[in-house]
Order: structure tokens, then sequence, then C-alpha cells
């Protein structure tokens, strides 16, 4: 079965850098997919268990905090790995994050080599 | 490059064909339509659309960019149509990849730009920031070498902040060429320099590519970064965009930094001023004052502090200071006050003392450890003042005599005033009695005199020699007090005669208080005819005189009514 990173972001153009950021995951047969709210997300997550999530914190419709916790708290999809995406500045949410069952933490602006890396070594175990 | 634009239209197909799900959708409805069934292989022959069969007869080579991309294949002409289709979505798709592809190299940008200055916002060292900033240039920047140079219009001189890669003699070279990079600097602009001028101007000369950039705070060039490679490469505009922007944070890291330490620099100098403040202060204020209000700097005194204390209160004045003073211009009379202090200033301190205030004409002086302490500085204040006087005779001048009067108890020294203006103050009964003892060491005509609680302070009075003045009752004082006279500090002449007749002395007293004041008046007599000087028992032989005519109260105790001040 298809490997499947899931990039959650309201904003397009974060989408796509993500998206970009993780074209080479393709070639090795990763299906990167894409969703626009939290609502959106838990929909595509409980349908098709990516093993990857990248998960925006500021979102309208169900915020990135509350989708982690349905998934990993109510769901216990435990083997979905969640990243909280955050903006720099606002790294006091990363307690609560993990808190909420989050896997890992990034900031944005992010390096794309650092989450390019980390999406490998995910994907790969 | 071609390698770049190859791999992006690879991806471009797959994604046309596998990915899009427009596009996928499109085609497919198209070949049913066309009623065409189609083949795409790319370069590697790898399967991207359709299965391979005997019957795809059409055959066209997907090329762009001059790119051979694959083949095309279809069971009839018709396939032409589905192969423009996916053209235009792959020209399409090629365009949304390389944006894509830019806006991505941007945003890596962006990202380290963000970390430089997270970075470089936490150092407060300029050559830190310099190195950061080149360490971080180098790394997006392919470059070998890297030079951050600073102007210091102070000192006309270009110097090197950091650098790195192999720069031999840059130091020397930078001197050398403190001109050229000054007028580099201040033009304040950010060049690629073309490798036929690298010779001529820069620092750097073995280097085939260089480029710099300028930083500027507002108007200001502070200095600039050198990049360059020791291999023939062309830096591009990009690059030296993403320099400018690199040294613009640099920049303004500087001046942060050169704020930040020019603050410390005065807030430094302020501390220094403070201190020295203190200092000054500290000689208004003793230091000892202010420990015993358990305050370890006049700043921190506030009105109303307050501590009480034992202590051992001696007051000096210079006698006849007016017939001394008459001789003198306002400044002579000054600097002569001036040189008292300075002499007894030392004296006191030695003592464990220190001198409260100054009276114009003598002082007050606190002795926190007793009487001791305070009779032994006086004693050797009169010491020298012999010493003193014996100069001032050698130069024709009159001799001055110091009247030391002390007493001991408690007092409560405090801070008075109001907000505007605080004063060191003492308030006590002991002050005022010492006042008065001082005082009356004039009547007596004593050197030093002290009070009974005084001598019943003293650790060692047996260092001392003492004649017993008897009581006194000072002005607007319910009780009377016993007097001591120490005369330890008086003239070697008169201090011999003392003691020599200091048994007939005591004999004197006994009869005086005794009521025996003829037999008195005789004794005092013999001691004062043996030395003049003696003005003590000149003042009981007139009092004992005085006293043989007087009618004398039962109850009378030689109790001394002092009516004056």
């Amino acid at each position: 079965m298809n490997k499947k990173v899931l990039i959650v972001d309201d904003e397009p153009h974060i989408r796509m850098l993500i998206e970009q950021t993780l074209e080479d995951l393709e070639d090795e047969g990763v299906e990167l997919l894409m969703a626009e709210n939290g609502e959106q997300a838990l929909q595509i997550i409980e349908k098709e268990r990516p093993n990857l999530v990248f998960l925006d914190v500021m979102m309208p419709k169900m915020n990135g905090m509350e989708v982690c916790q349905k998934v990993k708290k109510e769901l216990h999809l435990t083997e979905v790995y969640i990243i909280l995406l955050t903006a720099k500045g606002q790294e006091v949410d990363r307690q609560k994050g993990l808190d909420m069952g989050a896997d890992k933490y990034m900031t944005k602006p992010f390096d794309p080599d650092e989450m390019l890396a980390i999406a490998e070594e995910i994907i790969n175990s | 490059m071609n390698q770049k634009s190859n791999s992006l239209w690879t991806r471009a197909l797959k994604n046309v064909l596998q990915k899009d799900k427009e596009s996928i959708s499109l085609l497919a409805q198209s070949a049913a339509l066309l009623k065409v069934d189609f083949l795409v292989v790319d370069a590697t022959n790898r399967v991207l659309w359709g299965t391979v069969s005997k019957e795809h007869t059409y055959s066209v080579e997907i090329i762009c960019d001059s790119l051979s991309l694959g083949i095309f294949k279809s069971t009839t002409k018709a396939g032409k149509y589905i192969f423009d289709l996916i053209k235009i979505f792959l020209s399409k798709e090629f365009e949304k990849k390389s944006i894509g592809k830019e806006v991505l190299s941007l945003y890596r940008e962006i990202n380290m730009i963000y970390d430089l200055s997270e970075m470089i916002s936490e150092k407060i060292d300029t050559i830190s920031i310099a190195e950061i900033a080149l360490r971080e240039s180098s790394q997006i920047i392919g470059s070998t070498h890297g030079l951050f140079l600073m102007y210091d219009p102070d000192e006309d001189k270009v110097t090197e902040l950091a650098s790195f890669g192999d720069n031999p003699n840059s130091q020397k070279n930078i001197k050398d060429q403190n001109e050229v990079l000054k007028a580099l600097i201040l033009r304040g602009s950010a060049a690629i320099v073309p490798e036929n001028r690298i010779k001529d101007n820069l620092p750097i000369q073995h280097l085939k590519a260089v480029m710099y950039a300028p930083l500027k705070v507002k108007h200001r060039t502070l200095g600039m970064v050198i990049l360059g490679h020791e291999e023939k490469k062309e830096f591009t505009a990009a690059e030296l965009k993403l320099l400018t922007t690199i040294t613009l944070q640099s920049a303004s890291a500087i001046e942060s930094a050169h704020l930040y330490q020019k603050g410390l620099k005065e807030a430094n100098d302020r501390e220094e001023a403070i201190r020295e403040i203190h200092e000054v202060s500290q000689k208004f204020v003793p230091s000892e004052f202010l420990k015993s209000l358990g305050k370890d700097n006049i700043t921190e005194v506030r009105l109303g502090d307050l501590v009480e204390r034992e202590v051992t209160v001696v007051f000096a004045d210079i006698r006849e200071f007016t017939a001394v003073s008459e001789k003198m211009s306002p400044k002579e009379n000054f600097l002569f006050v001036n040189a008292f202090n300075n002499k007894m200033g030392p004296i006191i301190r030695k003592n464990n003392g220190f001198i409260l205030q100054y009276l114009g004409d003598g002082f007050m002086a606190l002795f926190p450890k007793g009487s001791q302490n305070a009779i032994t500085a006086s004693v050797e204040m009169q010491k020298e003042l012999h010493d003193y006087n014996t100069e001032r005779k050698a130069k024709s001048r009159l001799p001055i005599k110091v009247g030391v009067g002390m007493q001991n108890g408690k007092l409560i020294m405090g801070i008075t005033g109001d907000i505007k203006r605080l004063d060191a103050a003492i308030i006590s009964d002991t002050v005022n009695t010492a006042a008065r003892v001082e005082g009356l060491s004039k009547h007596y005509g004593t050197s030093i005199l002290l009070t009974k609680e005084c001598k019943d302070d003293l650790t060692h009075p047996d260092e001392f020699d003492f004649r017993y003045l008897g009581p006194v009752q000072l002005k607007g004082k319910q009780n009377s007090i016993d007097l001591y006279e120490c005369i330890n500090g008086d003239t070697e002449l008169l201090f011999n005669h003392k003691l020599n007749t200091l048994s007939t002395f005591n004999e004197a007293m006994n009869l005086f208080f005794n009521k025996e004041f003829a037999m008195a008046a005789v004794t005092f007599q013999q001691i004062f005819k043996m030395n003049t000087d003696d003005q003590t028992s000149k003042l009981f032989l007139n009092k004992s005189a005085h006293l043989i005519t007087q009618e004398i109260e039962e109850n009378w105790k030689g109790v001394e009514l002092m009516n004056t001040k």
C-alpha cells in the first residue's frame, strides 16, 4: 500500500510550498494529500490513514490542536505521525501541542531541507 | 541548467499523466470521444499512461525545450489531438513547477534570513555578528573567501572584523588599500566585481570571483562584506541581492550592539559618577555614621532613619579663636581652621572615632567604641597641638589652645531635615552635656575635661592621670555631674607639675568640700605658686578664698552652679 503524507494548511501558498518541498517523496511512490481546514483534515485522516500529517495550528474551523486531539485521543490513531506547524514566536504552544498528542513540532518559516529530511525519515521508518 | 529543467519537465509530464486529476480526467474523456487508445512512456521507457500494445501504430516523440521527454503512441492518427492536449497541460504544469521551485528557493532564503536575524539579534558583540553573517552567507552563496570590514570614521581606518578562507596578507592589504576600501564603503552600494578589476581594488586579489555589499544603517555605511571564490564563477544578481539582505540585517544588528555597548558604557559612567559622589559625600557624612544606621551608601538614607547607640561625644574648640583670628584675613582664617582640622581629623579616625560636624573653630566627634578611644585621641590631639605650637612659636605666632570636653551616654543618630534637604543629626542630651563640658574646660582652665560617666567608661583608666574637680550643675539641669580633669594632654612642664602635686591637690579638694576653706585656699595657693599655669588650682584658690567670708549653708556640697550656657 502506498505511503501517504497529508498537508494541512488554510493558506494555499504554504500548502504549495510544502508540496514542492516534499515532491521528491512522490518519486518513491509516496502520495501527497492536501486539506485546507481542520474538518477536511479530519475526514481525510479517518479515510486515508496517512503515515504523516503536517498540521498547521492556526486554522479556521477546528484548529490544528483540536484535530490532533481528536485523532490521537478520540480516534486513537496513534500510528499517524503528526507534526504541528506554527509561526515562529508562538512556540509557547509547543507544550500544549505535545500534550494534545502531537509527535513533533516545527516552526514557520520552515527550513525546506530539514522538513524533507524529517518526512523521509518518518516515511521510511 | 539543462539538468534542472530536464528533471522539472520529467516531473511535469508525470504530474499531468498521473497526479493532476483534472488533466487525467480530461485526457481520458478525450481519448474515449476520439475512440483512441494511447500510451506514454518517459525517457527511461517507463510507462506513464496506458499499456504497451502492438496496436499503437502512431508514434510521436515528446520534445520540450529541445529535450526528449519520452514517446507518445496511439492507435490512430487522431491521437495527435491527445498529444497536443498533453503538451498544453505539460507546459502549464512546467510553468507551475518552475514558479513553485522559484518560490521555494525564495522561501528557503526567507527562512535563512529569519534564522540569521534570530541568531544575530541575540548577539551583543560585533565580532560574533560578523562571524555569523559570514558563515551564513557562505553557506547559501557558494564562496570560498569572505571579509567583514568596518570603517571607523574617527580614526579614518578600515579594519577586519571577521573573515573566512585563506587571505594571505589580508591585514596588510587592508591597510594598504585603506583609501580604496574606504571609498567603496562610503559609496554604500553593492556590486559584483568584474574579474579583470579584482586585482586593482580589493584585498583578496588572488580570487577569481568577487562581490561585495555595504553594511548600511539609515544613511550611514558602517562597513562592507566581501565574498569571493577562488575558482572562476559568476556571482548572480540573486546572490548579490541575498548578500545585500544579509548585510542589511548585520548592519542593524551591529548598530544595536554599538548602541547597547554605548548604553552600557553610559550606565557604567553613571555608576562611576554615583560612586564618586558617594565618596565625596562620605567626607561630609562619615561612613561610620551611615553604617551605624545600617546603610552602606548615602543613597540608601531616608528621612527618619535612626539608631540609638551608646557613644562618647567629644567637643574640641580653639580657645580665644577670635583673638587668634583677628590678626588674620578671612582667607587666612579659613586656611588656619583647615590646617587645624587636617591635623586633628586623622587622630580621631585612628582612634575609631569620626568627626560628625565641624563647628567653625572646632568640631564634634563621636567615638562609638567608648571613652578609652575618646580620651586617647584627646591626649594625642593636645600633644599634636604642642608640636604645632612649637612650629608657630618659631614663626613668632601665637600658640593655639584647644579645650576638649567629653561625655559618654546614649544618643540617637538619625537623618533629619525635610524631603529636599537631609542632614545627619544627633539628638541627645549626651551631646548637650559634652558641649557644656567643653565650655566648662575654659572655666576650669583644663585642656581635657570629662564627666564621671566618661571616666567610669574607661577600660584602662590607669593609663591616664586625673584630678577630681567636683560636681557641677549645668543651667537648666536637675542633677549635678562630677567632673574630672585629664592632665596627660598638658604640656610636659604642666603635666609634671600636676602629677607631682596630685596628692596635695586631692587633699586641697577634700578640705574644700569639707568646708575648710582657709586650709584649702592655702593648699591651692601652694600648688598654684609652683606653676602659675595651673589655672584650676587658681580657680579653686579664688573660690576657697571667697567662701571663707561667706555664710555656708548646711547642705552645701560644693556644687558649682553654672548660670551660663
